[in-house]
């Protein structure tokens, strides 16, 4: 039922709102004198502003041109003394990344480039066919030149920002000398961060996503996040001893009917991870451990298995029991499971998770379809699963809190989503003395301000791109130009673009590192 | 005590922190399970869960709001009991009602929906309450995650009941609108 999950949904509204409406302020009925003093008191405060205004001679930068931007803004791009300057163009609350720029798996000598990147702005359409601006197809094309006597054999790596549940619409097309090329495709590791739980205790519960191109600067500037793409997978061959739930019965007149499992660990010998499992309690001091599942009822096999996973010293004199809820306060009877126990490795674990999990995706509510499906290579996933298990999870010497209860779901659900660079790699031949054309297509969705934000750039729809970062190419120019332009007008940017006079091509500056070019659907 | 103090007592596994909760926030946790459930005994059962699934929670959880994180507790285990009753056809119609008006903020299909989790869906959803004036999102927020009735909400704030009805009517249209307009799918 929709309003049944739009209610829960609601139970999830920012805590300051509910804290708000908790403890509200009557509602009073103004009058006059109320009013004729705030009014006063509003006539105070523009005074103030303006007073303040003229002492400091307006805010700092306001209409002065971007710094370091030689090329740049012009146009609608210029900053007014109504609006604040985005020397760098503005942080969105969804960040899409930048276009990045081709690069090499090595450098080679001799070798030259030339680049062309164009957005086509032509409207998609609604369901019931209206328009929709939302988005541009990228085409993001290179002339590689080959100055050498020598014909030079290179792969060809097209770097783009998405994540595995996007992946069927953010993945390029690539084309060579014009004819449809394949491209084998590499994910490098998650591209964020983690952050505290809103107080300052330098925790990480929080995922922290990049939220400008400087992030992606940092990620990508030193090269060491390309060649871990490239490189081998973590082994991750850790024998673990694994406990098995299945055949589950509970009485049929107990709606949360739930089975626990109980014992006591060494906790510096023993660390336990699950999959499938509702609840888990422990007690720090003694070790002692409870997890529980609610029963799927005369089935014999969850589609989610429910693993216990043991790293270490196995563990000893476990219990079960059947409680009337997951509260797992009163015992009932009739909770059975079968329990099977078998020795394996961390890998063959996650290898059957994983597996299981891309299975079942598509069942979940919120799933892809079929297409969507079928463009998450196996390979990729499970081995970003094992990054992600390696680096932050319970087994790292940097686990961040918001893994270290061992919740392998949240893993490997979240190795599904998160934000990561993946790269497209084509292998190309270019002859001696010669050239060849390849170019990749992309649907680039923009960065945003969320609609109801509030925010002064709800609406805006930025693009973000990059001549240098993360490429081993020489580049002897790069160009850009906008297509189907007549249903956007330009906000901000400092590529240069002029629609009002028709000037929709611009050739780069190759020193200018980044680029930004900030639109809005006309009405 | 403070709520910092009292989330120390669970983090100490000191029971005490149950007592503590009860004792101040009882009434607000009774009132929210009453709102859905509108049976003394239910209400009575799920705050007592809170409590277990508070001592369950903590550690490793360290809430920021107390209070709000408590409620929610509750709510979702009201919502479940109610789910639970409901399918025992007993218990009271009140959850019905508040659920049928929010039927009407549940956005049609339209253009390329966001298939989106409950998490981000909630981000939406607040962002939509900050662009409101204070009083008609006090009386939403109160409506639908109190579940408060009108006259109970047109008397703390000083409204008539016609005014509250009439803001919530705007808001929950306003709310599917904009859902609407984020693509957003239920």
């Amino acid at each position: 039922m929709k309003a049944e999950r739009l209610f829960r949904v609601l139970g999830l509204v920012d805590e300051d709102l509910i804290e708000e409406a908790a403890s509200p302020a009557v509602c009073q009925r103004k009058f006059p004198l109320r009013k004729a003093l705030t009014a006063a008191a509003c006539l105070v405060l523009v005074c103030g502003v303006s007073f303040a205004w003229l002492v400091t001679g307006g805010f700092h930068g306001m209409g002065s041109s971007a710094p370091g931007e030689s090329s740049g803004s012009s146009g609608s791009g210029i900053a007014t003394d109504n609006e604040p300057l985005h020397v760098d163009g503005t942080t969105f609350m969804s960040y899409a990344g930048p276009v990045f720029p081709l690069t090499l798996t090595e450098e080679a000598e001799g070798l030259t480039a030339e680049r062309k990147t164009t957005w086509d702005f032509v409207p998609g359409t609604y369901q019931d066919g209206s328009l929709r601006q939302w988005g541009a197809t990228v085409t993001d094309s290179y002339t590689l030149v080959n100055i050498t006597e020598n014909d030079q054999a290179v792969t060809a790596l097209y770097p783009f920002t998405g994540s595995f549940t996007e992946l069927a619409s953010q993945q390029p097309t690539v084309t060579v000398n014009g004819e449809e090329a394949e491209g084998a495709l590499y994910a490098g590791a998650y591209a964020g961060g983690f952050r505290d739980a809103g107080v300052d205790d330098g925790s990480t519960w929080n995922l922290q996503y990049p939220d400008s191109w400087m992030d992606y600067k940092a990620l990508l500037d030193d090269g060491s996040y390309l060649n871990e793409a490239l490189g081998d997978a973590p082994v991750l061959d850790i024998p673990v001893t694994v406990y098995e739930f299945t055949d589950f019965t509970a009485p049929a007149n107990y709606d949360a009917a739930t089975q626990a499992i109980e014992f006591t660990i060494d906790q510096q010998k023993t660390t336990v991870l699950t999959y499938g499992f509702n609840g888990a309690s422990w007690d720090e001091d003694t070790g002692w451990r409870q997890y529980s599942y609610f029963v799927p009822n005369g089935v014999r096999r969850d589609k989610d298995p429910k693993l216990l996973v043991v790293l270490g010293e196995d563990i000893k004199d476990h219990t079960l029991g059947g409680y009337e809820n997951g509260g797992c306060e009163k015992e009932i009877d009739g909770v059975s499971c079968t329990v099977t126990r078998r020795e394996m490795t961390l890998d063959q674990v996650l290898d059957q998770l994983c597996r299981n999990y891309l299975e079942t995706y598509a069942d979940w509510q919120y799933g892809m379809d079929t297409d969507e499906l079928a463009a998450v290579p196996f390979p990729l996933f499970r081995r970003a699963v094992g990054e992600l298990m390696a680096e932050y999870g319970p087994i790292s010497e940097t686990v961040k809190d918001r893994y270290a209860g061992g919740r392998l779901d949240d893993i490997i659900s979240e190795t599904m989503s998160m934000d990561r660079v993946l790269y497209l790699a084509v292998p190309v031949t270019i002859p001696a003395g010669g050239q060849i054309d390849i170019a990749f297509e992309l649907w680039k969705e923009p960065s945003f301000d969320y609609g109801c934000s509030g925010s002064e750039h709800v609406g805006l729809q930025g693009y973000d791109f990059v001549t240098q970062l993360g490429s081993n190419l020489a580049f002897t120019e790069q160009r850009a130009a906008l297509a189907n332009t007549d249903s956007i007008q330009i906000e901000r940017q400092n590529f240069g673009f002029d629609l009002e006079h028709g000037v929709t091509r611009v050739t780069l500056n190759p020193e200018t590192e980044h680029y930004y070019l900030e639109i809005r659907p006309k009405e | 005590m403070e709520d910092s103090e009292i989330i120390e007592l669970y983090w100490r596994r000191d029971q005490s922190a149950i007592a503590e909760t009860s004792q101040k926030y009882g009434g607000f946790l009774w009132n929210i399970a009453w709102n859905v459930l509108r049976s003394h005994g239910d209400a009575e059962e799920c705050v007592n869960d809170t409590y277990l699934r508070t001592w369950n929670a903590i550690p490793p959880a360290r809430p920021f709001a107390f209070r709000a994180w408590l409620g929610r507790v509750t709510r979702n285990l009201s919502l479940d009991r109610w789910k639970q009753a409901r399918a025992e056809k007993r218990g009271g119609d009140g959850m019905e009602v508040l659920l049928g008006e929010l039927d009407q903020c549940v956005p049609a299909p339209h253009g390329v929906e966001q298939a989106l989790e409950d998490r981000e869906i909630a981000g939406f959803i607040s962002a939509f309450l900050r662009t409101l004036p204070q009083e008609p999102r006090i009386m939403f927020l109160r409506r639908y995650w109190y579940g408060e009735d009108l006259a109970d909400i047109a008397a703390k704030l000083g409204c008539g009941q016609g005014k509250v009805k009439s803001s919530l009517f705007r808001t929950r249209k306003a709310l599917r609108a904009y859902l609407e307009k984020e693509g957003v799918t239920l």
